[in-house]
């Protein structure tokens, strides 16, 4: 089971099967497996924010939701987080393909790439960041754990050196 | 049309479904019109009002209905081709429109000036749509709203400018969501 796989298995064996995204080549490699597979509903968002209000709606209702954006897209979606998720409690697992690290080709990237993290923890928020496909079972189950457990967003982080990336 | 009227209204034909609230005034008036636990109050996210209720709307079959505003929606117009693109049937959208952001000090929106919401949502594939101004034509709207199954729908509820009529309520966010949740599922237990 490749990296891809092991996420969509993790989303079944919590429940998660509302999955809001705005489109990243990345996490095409997800989501087009997503789409493809009767037991998720896919919806296309057309900004980030709008992303997590959708989730949020969905988990209210008892439907379980996650959301996929690449971290440019994390910057549009700070205040639903923190104005919506975190006083309401909600948890949603924020897989966030993080650009700018080692092999960035894109200037434009780089800045809100290396912001994700700091923005996350000084929103309080866990985040954890997959850098290979070693362990992947253990670490989304246990990611998942927390965010429910912490009833609050948590940061799931998607690596260039773990999905390939985009090649300039 | 005063929006506390009208929200009235809406509680009285909406039963048993859940309504989201838009910020501010849109929210105090609800809970004052009667506070139940069926009411998702959005207490500080702009724009979302409408995007959380189309989660919803794919999370449940029952009917769903968004008390969304003009500046809020301005806000994030693309949830209206979202609502356009997933096509759900159980959801109504009610915009209060008041051609202002009643919010912040009253500054004239957009609707002021030319943007006809109704035309955005038929132009997003959103076939059934309707703008009132009064409560009769309101109360049709709804009515005819809940009991089709063809949503979505989308209402334009043009509204007097006085502002918000009622005291701000006493909202707490983890509580609304708590409650409301609960209505469809099992409470969490401790270590769930």
């Amino acid at each position: 089971m490749n990296w891809a796989e092991q996420i969509v298995q993790t989303l079944k064996e919590w429940d998660t099967s509302l999955i809001v995204y705005v489109p990243d080549t990345s996490i095409h490699q997800v989501t087009s497996l997503i789409d493809a597979d009767p037991y998720f509903k896919l919806v296309s968002a057309t900004r980030e924010e709008e992303a997590i209000g959708i989730a949020a709606g969905s988990y209210a209702v008892g439907r379980n939701s996650a959301v996929f954006m690449q971290s440019s897209g994390f910057g549009n979606a700070i205040n639903g987080i923190a104005s919506l998720c975190i006083p309401t409690r909600t948890p949603i697992p924020m897989f966030i393909n993080l650009r700018g690290g080692l092999g960035e080709f894109n200037i434009a990237q780089v800045p809100m790439g290396r912001a994700v993290i700091p923005i996350l923890d000084q929103l309080g928020l866990p985040h954890y960041t997959l850098e290979d496909d070693g362990n992947m079972a253990a670490s989304l189950t246990g990611a998942m754990k927390l965010c429910h457990a912490n009833r609050q967003p948590m940061g799931i982080c998607l690596t260039q050196p773990l999905h390939g990336g985009k090649v300039a | 049309m005063r929006r506390f009227e009208a929200t009235q209204l809406v509680l009285r034909l909406a039963g048993e479904s859940p309504i989201v609230s838009n910020l501010g005034p849109t929210s105090s008036e609800l809970w004052h019109a009667g506070h139940r636990d069926r009411n998702f109050y959005n207490y500080g996210n702009m724009g979302l009002c409408s995007s959380i209720a189309l989660g919803m709307a794919m999370g449940t079959d029952e009917q769903v209905i968004s008390l969304d505003g003009d500046g809020s929606l301005l806000m994030n117009l693309g949830t209206v081709a979202s609502i356009g693109r997933e096509q759900p049937k159980n959801l109504t959208v009610i915009v209060w429109d008041n051609e202002k952001w009643g919010q912040t000090g009253g500054q004239t929106s957009h609707t002021a000036t030319g943007t006809d919401l109704e035309q955005v949502a038929q132009s997003c594939s959103i076939t059934r749509t309707k703008t009132v101004s009064d409560l009769e034509d309101l109360e049709a709207a709804i009515t005819d709203a809940l009991a089709s199954s063809e949503g979505p729908n989308f209402i334009v509820a043009k509204i007097e400018d006085i502002g918000g009529s009622t005291s701000v309520a006493p909202v707490e966010p983890e509580q609304t969501l708590y409650r409301f949740r609960n209505t469809f599922v099992e409470p969490r237990q401790p270590g769930d």
